[in-house]
């Protein structure tokens, strides 16, 4: 019967070709904008490393003396110390964490053809690969050794591999970062990354780094942030060491805890951390303060979608309901002008149920059609994003729960709005239509 | 086979109330054909549209084939009006989009029969009517007379024991109306039961029953064409 009613629905839609298509193309429309905005929001909501995202934890640590205020909405510096971070770094426990921060160089190679680039990068401890997930096309992370010893080694992206080294294998040729040259260990397999959510400082949707070298580089080369620095008290640092030293934060430090044990002795641990430290004279406070956020913690705390996005969102849809009444008024002038049809079904032994349904599958249907062209709107919604801002690159896609989204909503809000016209139908008395047919 | 006891209809609005059926008393045999006459809005209609469960009644009993109408519920209603109940109009109601194939096709489907029957049924029944060759045509390529016949093939795939025909030859020139009055005989001889509405006196003669409908009543025959003759006699 289910085809029957679709091949009633079809011949439906060709007696009333202009009315059918104005409805499909309205449930286009508003297909089309809700599932643009409603595929950004997801891409910028989804949680960027699923496998993980509730065992990587980033720290924060209250490292403020008594009576000053942070502007984050617990009070707490998103970031660490220098020399907090090295001591974490160094501490027994957890075998898994990273200590990091963002620079960048001025990039080139022994090259006529290559002109010198500003590269980004990111200085960071070798877990860093393996934590994040990322891939190796060739060679690998820098070792521990050359982790400590602060060796001149850098693992470069795919993208920059390509540009440099026309995507050879380029282990063990040199790039010159300023005026240092430093020996490629390794090249990482792109990066999709929806969300930058290892640090979200300077932009939550921002492209990840090209380059990656060891941590301790920043003190060996003393080498100057490209993220954010803040302090909170006045502190004397007219040189590099003296930043090293100093109160202010500027280096993200992620943990892996596998699960709530790990969680809880890192956590104990962290707090015997700052009761060493207030014997040096360090974190003046009576209460000392810590917090481990996950991955999908550390970004809503961060407001990674913001409220306009929600907004924007809750907006769309509304649209979608102006665009369902109108379809709402139509499919009523539509279906009632079919009633002394309907008269003749329901004298040929047809019951209201099979009426409703057969109206129920038509609307589905043009559901079903605007569910499809408003992919195509979509598409071309999502296009113009990604072509008015960069960063938007990755973010403006329609991932598979999206493209399988619009078609089911389609239909959903379709059969909906379809309800009080079907009904209405439906309960027509036959017998006023057939006398008068 | 039919039997209604004491049938009322009351349409009801604010302002008025008015009984379309009042008392409404007739028992049907198996096999008979009916002619139901009066003059317009006597209740003619009414009377057919409840008892083809079209329309619901007010008060009294309505017994079809020995089941109590008035406790079916509105999908027992369709279902039983599919199984049992045959209608031809007098705008014949094919549905415009469905070639002829397709209409007669609606009931069966409804009734959930398989397609190699629904086949058989309909051919035979485009058949029976002298349309067999037109069975992709659409309606509106058809006459009048044509469709009518239509019509009654659908009335008849559903093999009803029960046939409500409401002026049937009432958009049919003499010609037609002769030639589908005539299937209808040759239905009632193969058994159907037969309820036909008319105005048309000449077809109501053929008719081996005659009832007339006068105010929401069944009429006494006799008293009504004795005033009818009364009327013509003061007219001339």
């Amino acid at each position: 019967m289910l085809l029957h009613y679709l091949d009633l629905s079809w011949r439906s839609f060709k007696r009333t070709p202009l009315v059918s298509m104005l409805m499909v193309l309205a449930i286009a429309i508003g297909i089309g904008v809700t599932m643009t905005s409603l595929s950004v929001y997801h891409m910028m909501s989804a949680d960027p490393i699923p496998e993980k995202s509730n065992q990587l934890y980033t720290v924060q640590l209250q490292i403020m003396d008594d009576g000053n205020t942070w502007w984050t909405k617990d009070n707490l510096p998103s970031q660490l110390t220098y020399q907090d971070a090295v001591n974490l770094q160094n501490a027994p426990i957890p075998e898994h964490k990273i200590a990091m921060m963002r620079s960048g160089f001025s990039v080139h190679i022994d090259s006529d053809i290559i002109k010198p680039f500003i590269g980004e990068a990111r200085l960071t401890t070798p877990d860093f690969f393996s934590l994040f997930n990322l891939s190796f096309i060739y060679g690998g992370s820098w070792s521990s050794q050359q982790e400590q010893t602060a060796a001149s080694v850098v693992v470069i992206s795919e993208k920059l591999n390509d540009k440099l080294f026309a995507g050879k294998n380029s282990v063990g040729k040199v790039i010159y970062l300023d005026d240092l040259s430093y020996e490629v260990v390794g090249v990482i397999a792109h990066w999709q990354l929806t969300t930058k959510y290892y640090d979200l400082n300077n932009g939550a949707f921002n492209e990840p780094e090209e380059l990656f070298l060891p941590f301790s580089l920043v003190k060996a080369n003393e080498v100057v942030t490209w993220g954010n620095t803040n302090g909170w008290k006045h502190e004397n640092t007219r040189t590099f060491a003296d930043k090293l030293q100093s109160e202010k934060v500027w280096i993200q430090f992620w943990a892996l805890l596998s699960d709530a044990k790990q969680k809880q002795a890192y956590a104990d641990y962290l707090l015997a951390y700052m009761q060493e430290q207030q014997k040096l004279g360090r974190f003046k406070r009576k209460v000392l303060e810590y917090k481990l956020r996950d991955v999908n913690q550390w970004m809503q705390y961060n407001n990674v979608v913001s409220e306009d996005n929600k907004i924007l969102v809750g907006l769309s849809f509304m649209f979608l309901a102006v665009c369902l009444a109108n379809i709402l008024g139509l499919l009523l002038a539509k279906f009632l002008r079919r009633a002394p049809e309907v008269g003749v079904r329901r004298a040929l032994g047809a019951s209201k149920r099979q009426v409703f349904l057969q109206h129920l599958v038509e609307v589905a249907m043009l559901g079903a059609l605007g569910g499809l062209l408003g992919i195509v709107i979509a598409q071309v919604g999502l296009l113009a994003v990604r072509q008015s801002y960069s960063y938007y690159e990755s973010l403006a896609t329609m991932d598979i729960t999206m493209l399988l989204s619009a078609p089911i909503i389609a239909i959903t809000t379709c059969i909906v709005a379809g309800l009080y016209p079907a009904w209405l139908v439906c309960k027509t008395n036959p017998a006023i239509y057939l006398k008068s047919q | 086979m039919l039997k209604m006891n004491n049938i009322s209809k009351l349409y009801q609005t604010e302002m008025v109330q008015t009984h379309a059926l009042r008392d409404f008393n007739l028992h049907v045999d198996e096999g008979e054909f009916i002619a139901v006459t009066g003059p317009s809005g006597s209740g003619k209609t009414t009377f057919l549209n409840i008892a083809g469960m079209l329309e619901p009644f007010s008060s009294g009993e309505y017994l079809l084939d020995g089941i109590d109408v008035g406790k079916l519920n509105d999908n027992q209603r369709a279902d039983c009006r599919n199984q049992k109940i045959g209608f031809i109009f007098q705008g014949f109601n094919l549905i415009p989009d469905l070639n002829l194939y397709e209409n007669i096709e609606v009931p069966l489907r409804y009734r959930g029969i398989k397609a190699s029957e629904r086949k058989r049924r309909i051919e035979q029944c485009l058949e029976q009517v002298g349309l067999a060759s037109r069975a992709k045509h659409l309606p509106q390529q058809l006459s009048g007379g044509q469709q009518q016949r239509v019509a009654i093939a659908r009335a008849l795939a559903g093999e009803p024991r029960f046939l409500l025909a409401d002026e049937p030859t009432g958009n049919l020139d003499s010609l037609m109306a002769r030639q589908v009055m005539e299937l209808l005989e040759q239905i009632n001889r193969d058994g159907a039961t037969i309820i036909m509405v008319t105005h048309d006196p000449e077809l109501a003669r053929r008719a081996p029953r005659n009832i007339q409908v006068v105010d929401g009543q069944l009429a006494d025959f006799t008293l009504y064409q004795g005033a009818q003759n009364l009327k013509n006699v003061a007219g001339a």
